[in-house]
């Protein structure tokens, strides 16, 4: 009884969260096929209308899209690749290595993290002007490394620290390398944490906005900046608003995707500590 | 001298003195074990042979060659783990060619040499499965394998069979005594167990508290134990440790002779270590030190009394009853109330205030 009583409740709490979480997705998809005309009617329109791609046409024509798609890629893409080369050997250290104070220098690290981003995003915006990379790829790689690597370096640490011990020792007494170890045992062993991680890392920035907004203008900026010019003073074109967004969420649906047996089992190895 | 350890010190970090100065000069072809209760510093000690602990003090020689600064993997020495330790994502036969291909070998000949192995211990089939897919016997037997196939110097385990259960201990136990009669690879075993020890050993280690306590060979540390530890520590059920009296004659307990041995040294009385199979029950003795058994187990061929002396204070030490092993066919029923003697060429003495044995003394 009781537990029937549970899993209605469950279930009912679970529509309301699918309702808060999809609703919008649904919304944005949709309106992204709207004609412009049925977007704007009084009366809302919700599926009885002829879907089209004018939107999607304009924001790649309009708002030069595939530029800032390929930013998207190239800042985020080589800023998660340079985060995970440096993050594995550091959280490494910090786990295994017996640092003085290693823990407390982990979480110091991580603290960086939360700081507001407007803090430190007009010293980045100087900075940068002074070295004259504003609206450059280079310089979103940059602050998307340094506040990537604090996170990611963390979240390693729990991964490896489950790892046992006593299979590295083993590997040191089979001749392998400080190096070796890295690669031939910890790195397949912690396949899944590798991969949870480097989500994390890529979700975090794709989706940032904050500072691409300040360090870049126009042939620099990726999908988020982009996207928020489809709004101006004076109106909201919501029909490219919508197309950019929805082309902003595809590649994270891919990622998860495809990954989804890896993250499920590093997501359930983190749970278990 | 396969291995030698001088003065062989660790001390951790926190302060905790795991190891305090060993000295161990072990054989080559030996079957040498560490044992000691849980925290003895057994685990420590290997660690250090291997190299994945470093010494806080004294030297280490494999081969007459100092090692102190030798990584592990160069030490030519190969550990099976309590855990076993395998690699997870390797399949056996991986696990077992890692250290031969890491060091030079090419693939080929490295899977010849780990067949080769796999078949002394019947792993063939086992060859492409990962540990996940096998069972703990079949894992020990990997890791086993894992560590011969090397050919090393020396074998360090820890504990291997300790996660297995009885009847599989059992028959790993035999394997690695047939393994090691043939092969004669020099070999530090690591055990809580002292049965394991005296079945497998030239030579048994015992240690307590970061120091040993005796080496020897498993009969002479059995017979001979040179304290009142390793007395209690070795032998199932353990020593009846039972306090006399040096009397002109020899040796009293309450005034009934158990000895004509004299100790002019142990003014503070001795200990008596008495076997349970070298105490004599008998139901017609008059005179002498007497007892009741007050209830028994059978173990099968031998039957444990347990005796209640009659004596007016109490003599045992660590327990209640005096502890009797009686061959099946010859146990007497419970209640009875018997005369108890000792064989005399077989009691083991102690000063009763350090502990040490007395056999040396006189
Ligand atoms: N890395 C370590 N740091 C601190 N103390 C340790 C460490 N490893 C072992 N010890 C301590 O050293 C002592 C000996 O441990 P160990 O060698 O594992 O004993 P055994 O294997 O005989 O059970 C124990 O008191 C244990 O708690
Ligand atoms: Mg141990």
């Amino acid at each position: 009884m009781r537990s029937t009583m549970y899993s209605r409740m469950l279930f009912g709490l679970a529509i309301v969260l699918v309702f808060i979480w999809l609703v919008p997705v649904m919304w944005v998809v949709l309106t992204s096929v709207k004609p412009t005309n049925i977007i704007n009617s009084a009366v809302p329109i919700f599926f009885d209308f002829a879907p089209t791609l004018d939107h999607y046409v304009e924001v790649f024509e309009r708002f030069r899209f595939g530029r800032s798609m390929l930013n998207s890629f190239v800042t985020v893409g080589v800023s998660t690749l340079i985060v995970m080369i440096i993050a594995l050997p550091a959280a490494y250290a910090v786990a295994r290595m017996n640092l003085m104070h290693g823990d407390t220098w982990a979480l110091v690290i991580l603290s960086l993290r939360f700081m507001p981003g407007m803090v430190i995003v007009l010293p980045y915006f100087k900075i940068a002007t002074f070295l004259n990379l504003i609206d450059t790829q280079i310089v979103l790689i940059v602050v998307y490394v340094a506040f990537g690597l604090p996170f990611a370096v963390w979240i390693l640490r729990g991964f490896l620290l489950d790892l046992p011990k006593d299979i590295e020792e083993a590997g040191r007494l089979d001749g392998l390398s400080w190096i070796q170890i890295i690669f031939r045992l910890i790195m397949p062993m912690a396949a899944p944490g590798i991969a949870v991680t480097a989500i994390f890392t890529f979700v975090f920035s794709w989706n940032e906005f904050l500072f691409a907004l300040f360090l870049t203008l126009d042939k620099g900026s990726t999908m988020p900046v982009a996207l928020q010019k489809t709004i101006d003073l004076y109106n909201v074109l919501w029909g490219s608003l919508s197309a950019g967004a929805v082309l902003q969420l595809l590649p994270m649906i891919l990622v998860v995707f495809l990954l989804q047996k890896h993250i499920a089992r590093g997501l359930a190895l983190g749970a278990v500590k | 001298m396969t291995v030698s350890l001088k003065n062989l010190r660790k001390t951790f970090a926190d302060g905790t003195d795991a190891v305090k100065s060993i000295d161990l000069d072990i054989e080559q072809g030996e079957f040498i074990t560490l044992l000691g209760p849980s925290g003895c510093g057994k685990t420590t000690t290997l660690r250090l042979i291997a190299g994945l602990e470093e010494p806080t003090s004294g030297e280490i020689y494999i081969n007459g060659r100092q090692v102190n600064d030798v990584d592990p993997g160069d030490r030519d020495i190969a550990m099976v783990f309590q855990s076993y330790a395998l690699y997870p994502h390797m399949t056996a036969l991986q696990n077992m060619t890692l250290n031969l291909t890491v060091s030079g070998l090419s693939k080929e000949e490295a899977n010849k040499k780990a067949l080769e192995t796999a078949r002394t211990l019947g792993l063939e089939e086992l060859l492409d499965k990962k540990p996940g897919k096998l069972s703990g016997g079949q894992r020990q037997r990997v890791a086993l394998g894992r560590a011969m196939v090397r050919d090393p110097v020396c074998y360090l385990m820890d504990e291997p069979l300790s996660n297995l259960d009885l009847k599989l201990r059992e028959l790993m136990r035999t394997e690695l005594k047939r393994i090691h009669k043939k092969d004669k690879v020099t070999t530090v075993y690591v055990t809580h167990d002292q049965a394991e020890a005296l079945i497998l050993s030239d030579r048994v280690t015992v240690m307590k508290d970061g120091e040993i306590q005796q080496i020897g060979d498993p009969v002479e540390i059995y017979g001979n134990p040179a304290n009142e530890f390793v007395a209690e520590f070795i032998g199932s059920p353990s020593i009846n440790l039972i306090k006399a009296d040096v009397v002109d004659n020899g040796i009293a307990i309450e005034g009934n002779l158990v000895s004509n041995r004299n100790f002019p040294t142990a003014n503070g009385g001795v200990n008596l270590g008495v076997r349970p199979e070298d105490v004599i029950l008998s139901v017609t003795e008059s005179g002498g030190l007497k007892g009741k058994i007050e209830f028994t187990e059978p173990q099968g061929g031998v039957v444990h009394a347990f005796v209640n002396l009659d004596l007016s204070e109490k003599k045992l030490k660590n327990r209640d009853y005096l502890v009797v092993s009686m061959d099946v066919h010859e146990s007497i029923d419970v209640g009875t109330t018997v005369g108890v003697k000792f064989r005399e060429e077989r009691i083991n003495y102690f000063d009763c205030g350090t502990g040490r044995s007395l056999a040396e003394t006189t």
